[in-house]
């Protein structure tokens, strides 16, 4: 959870590193780097809203606005497959 | 005498060495046993019913309404991972209008109409809620036509739509116990369609693409969420199954 830790306005990452197995933070990164973005945070500037909409029963994301406007909705359930696993970037501040 | 070239369908003419049998007689079933036998000719098989066969659905209106552009779906070819964008958020989509026509789009089997229609379901049965109970009874014909067209691919796609139907909203499942004598016929023609592989690995369980386990699937969910009548209703429409929950 360290990406989470310190909310600068407009500061790039210090590091990425490529995950090896699946968890909730990778499956959340997943999800927003499939609707274009690097993370919550970078989320947040470029829609310019602290509401991101999460499943209720565990948390995980539920809709997301690309950044031409379209809604990506994702499954209640895990997304990320194996496949995608080491694809995924988790970027740290 | 002119020999007229109409046969009645169900003789067919014999030739026989030296003999032409007229086919307006009326030969006694009997003696057509008789003649196949003496003369080691071998017997016509009776013709097929079709009961596997598939059957085309000609167009669409999904594919009509797709090609027009009319549904609030982002076409692009750059999505990663399987998803539709959309357009408009779900909950503001008119669910009378457009649910019925994405399950008309499941008898579709090109791409991209099969993966729009098969991905447009699964999304608004996942964000419908309480939309989608008014709209059950304008979903028994599209879900009725493409389990008619007893394709392989069409019929798998069919019932993982209707196991996600029954618990994508409360009260579905038991919306559903009247128009079981429409849609469940076709599970009982296809309900034995195994593979008897011995002792290899049946590929296609894995990958849930197995018709006679999709089958017992689906009806095990109709009757868990069915309600009380939904035994009793199934056992009439499939005779052969058996329920998980009385046992």
């Amino acid at each position: 959870m360290a990406a989470a830790v310190r909310m600068p306005s407009a500061n790039q990452p210090k590091s990425m590193t490529r995950p090896t197995r699946w968890s909730d933070v990778v499956e959340e990164a997943y999800r927003f780097q499939i609707a274009g973005y690097r993370d919550e945070i970078e989320y947040r500037e470029v829609q310019k809203t602290d509401h991101v909409d999460r499943w209720p029963h565990n948390g995980y994301v539920k809709k997301l606005v690309r950044r031409d406007g379209c809604f990506y909705y994702y499954n209640r359930t895990r997304e990320c497959p194996d496949k995608q696993i080491n694809k995924t970037k988790l970027y740290e501040y | 005498m002119m020999k007229t070239k109409q046969q009645q369908p169900c003789i067919n003419k014999v030739k026989l060495p030296g003999k032409m049998v007229n086919p307006r007689e009326k030969v006694p079933f009997t003696q057509q046993v008789d003649i196949y036998d003496r003369n080691n000719i071998t017997k016509p098989e009776p013709p097929l019913a079709g009961a596997f066969k598939e059957r085309n659905t000609g167009g669409t209106s999904f594919k009509k309404f797709y090609e027009r552009g009319d549904f609030p779906i982002a076409l692009e070819h750059d999505t990663k991972g399987n998803k539709i964008a959309w357009k408009v958020e779900i909950e503001k989509l008119d669910y009378h209008h457009y649910l019925p026509l994405f399950f008309d789009g499941l008898c579709e089997t090109c791409h991209p109409y099969e993966f729009f229609a098969r991905q447009g379901v699964h999304d608004m049965l996942e964000h419908g809620g309480s939309k989608i109970l008014p709209v059950i009874p304008q979903l028994i014909i599209p879900i009725k036509n493409a389990l008619n067209t007893r394709c392989h691919k069409v019929l798998c796609t069919t019932l993982k739509v209707l196991q996600h139907l029954v618990v994508s909203a409360e009260m579905v499942g038991e919306a559903l116990v009247p128009y079981y004598r429409q849609i469940l016929p076709v599970f009982n023609i296809f309900k034995n369609k195994n593979l008897n592989s011995g002792d290899g690995i049946d590929y296609s369980q894995q990958k849930r693409e197995n018709v006679g386990d999709l089958i017992q699937e689906t009806l095990e969910a109709f009757e868990r969420y069915g309600g009380e009548d939904a035994f009793i209703n199934i056992k009439y429409m499939v005779p052969t199954y058996e329920s998980c929950m009385l046992n």
